[in-house]
């Protein structure tokens, strides 16, 4: 394999030729993919509402934002300056450093695991070795903040809200990480570089919902679940429990969450994208049509053109799945809390141990197939 | 073990069940992700009330006689009525007449009973106002008469659901001049009248010979 775009060392290099000491050019090049990321994960969150309220509009007969911006792309946008300017209201008998920290400890984590979400092979943050783990070990801060806003609320829709989005983030967590647990065997590690090239070379056919189709339907429910995308919405079931949660949050801390619950939801789109359906390869590999042309792979038209192929293919995928999340939205009721919690551990569970294990057993047999 | 072995099987069947039914209701969704938005884009678009529409109530000061029938038959004795007697002439002489909108339920009571036909209803419904006060209109606001939805070049008009042609559900790009389903109430007029005459033609002429 080629080695691809090196951006970092590139722009080091050419730093150093303009006279700067090599630790101060990766000091200047340390924050720029942290910036470009954030930015970016931000107007993935504003296209994802977008697509939301698109979408949601299709499934109703409706026509949805129109007006603001072409086809009201910026809709979303307008929503979120609202948001800014509007009012920070803290209730008089909360507690307000509890209230204050919750939205923060929702946030942050999501963010922070964009980290490990490659869009091609040198074009990610940083190369985590254990890279799935940390955004496993990351999503599981989650709920602590959003007890933590339940709590100190001082308001028993909230704390209602808080307490289930807790039970509901423990069930799921569990056969997420199993399910996890079986790709990182096949791809004999945890990194997320390492699991979509271990996926590659094959196109359509070589990506991991072939061998892992039950680990795929596991993963994608649990990661609704762990987003509290209907019909795991229980946390903020605006029937029963007003909005959760988010109820007494106003302004930017309610900004907070709105954010952190779409981050999550491209998160996790891109997680199962990563995971399952090949990251950022392309249904026909690049490489076979280069070498069928007879282009080296060290060619540098190439290499951007491989890599822009990467970005699109990725977000491909990841909107693809965002429009189902949408689409299951409209379709499928909200289940009981008994429901969920049954089909968290009597169902999931046991399935994505027996998963795990004949995954295993697979492995063994057929090496070739399942990873050696 | 066979009776465990038959529990897992049923159990599989029902999730391979619920799996169907999931998927044959995200078909219905995405089926209606094709079809035409049935909305009315307000304030682009507007229904065209009915004959019947009860809208905010017209008033014409010349023709009242201040009888105050209307407040009678208003369910709050909405309509304020003032009029002093004319000793001279011995009549009412009608000063103020007005209606508070932000409180009339347009019950219609008061067109109904009026012996004059000095209140009628209009078609209109559009009544935000910065103020509730705004909504007591006196007798020069009630005699205005509101701009007709199918006459403002800013609005298309949009037919009732009662108003299309037989079949259609939603009233957008309607063939021009298709015609609702069933009779029009002039048609029902005009046959009812022609009946009328020709029973009376009969019966005239039974009576002559």
């Amino acid at each position: 394999m080629n080695p691809g775009i090196d951006l970092q060392g590139t722009f080091i290099e050419s730093l150093q030729g303009f006279g700067i000491p090599a630790g101060a050019a990766k000091a200047i090049w340390m924050p720029l993919p942290m910036l470009i990321v954030l930015v970016g994960s931000t107007v993935a969150v504003l296209i994802a509402v977008w697509m939301e309220r698109k979408v949601s509009a299709a499934a109703q007969q409706r026509i949805g934002p129109e007006y603001i911006g072409p086809l009201g792309i910026l809709a979303p946008l307008a929503d979120g300056l609202k948001l800014v300017f509007k009012e920070d209201i803290i209730p008089a008998k909360a507690d307000k450093w509890l209230f204050t920290f919750g939205p923060m400890i929702v946030v942050i984590p999501v963010f922070l695991s964009f980290l490990i979400v490659p869009f091609g092979e040198n074009l990610l943050i940083s190369d985590v070795g254990m890279g799935v783990f940390l955004w496993i070990a990351l999503s599981s801060v989650v709920p602590i903040g959003l007890l933590m806003s339940g709590y100190a609320s001082n308001n028993k829709y909230s704390l209602l809200g808080g307490l289930r989005a807790t039970a509901q983030s423990l069930a799921y967590e569990i056969p997420l990480a199993l399910a996890v647990m079986a790709i990182a065997m096949m791809s004999n590690s945890l990194s997320t570089v390492d699991i979509v090239q271990h996926q590659s070379g094959y196109g359509l056919l070589g990506w991991n919902v072939w061998r892992q189709p039950v680990g795929f339907i596991i993963f994608f429910i649990a990661a609704l679940a762990e987003c509290e995308r209907t019909p795991f919405d229980l946390p903020e079931a605006e029937e029963e429990l007003v909005a959760g949660y988010q109820t007494e949050y106003s302004g930017m801390k309610f900004a907070l969450f709105y954010l952190g619950s779409y981050v999550n939801l491209t998160l996790s789109a891109l997680l199962v994208s990563i995971l399952y359906l090949g990251g950022w390869e392309a249904p026909i590999p690049v490489g076979l049509i280069s070498s069928t042309f007879n282009i080296s792979d060290a060619t540098p038209w190439l290499q951007v053109v491989t890599g822009a192929i990467g970005i699109v293919m990725t977000l491909l995928k990841t909107y693809a799945l965002v429009f189902f999340i949408v689409l299951i939205r409209w379709t499928i009721p909200r289940v009981r809390i008994d429901q969920l919690l049954n089909l968290g551990w009597k169902f999931l569970l046991p399935v994505a141990l027996a998963n795990l294990l004949a995954t295993a057993g697979l492995k063994l047999t057929f090496p070739a197939f399942f990873g050696g | 073990m066979l009776k465990f072995l038959k529990q897992v099987g049923d159990y599989t069947k029902e999730v391979v069940q619920s799996a169907k039914y999931i998927g044959q209701g995200l078909s219905v969704t995405f089926d209606h992700m094709r079809r035409r938005p049935v909305t009315v884009q307000y304030p682009y678009e507007k229904l065209i009330p009915s004959e019947r529409f009860r809208g905010r109530i017209h008033y014409e000061f010349d023709k009242c006689i201040s009888c105050e029938v209307c407040v009678r038959v208003c369910p709050i004795n909405l309509p304020v009525v003032d009029w002093e007697f004319n000793k001279t002439t011995k009549k009412k002489d009608l000063k103020h007449y007005s209606i508070d909108f932000g409180v009339c339920i347009f019950c219609g009571n008061c067109v109904e009973y009026c012996p004059t036909n000095c209140l009628s209803m209009t078609e209109e419904y559009e009544l935000a106002v910065y103020e509730r006060h705004e909504l007591n209109y006196d007798s020069v606001a009630l005699g205005r008469l509101p701009y007709k939805v199918t006459d403002d070049p800013m609005v298309t008009p949009m037919r009732e659901f009662a108003y299309l042609p037989q079949g259609v559900m939603h009233p957008h790009d309607l063939p021009a001049g298709s015609r609702r389903a069933g009779k029009t109430p002039q048609e029902i007029v005009a046959e009812t009248q022609a009946a009328q005459a020709k029973v009376s033609a009969i019966s005239e002429g039974s009576s002559k010979g």
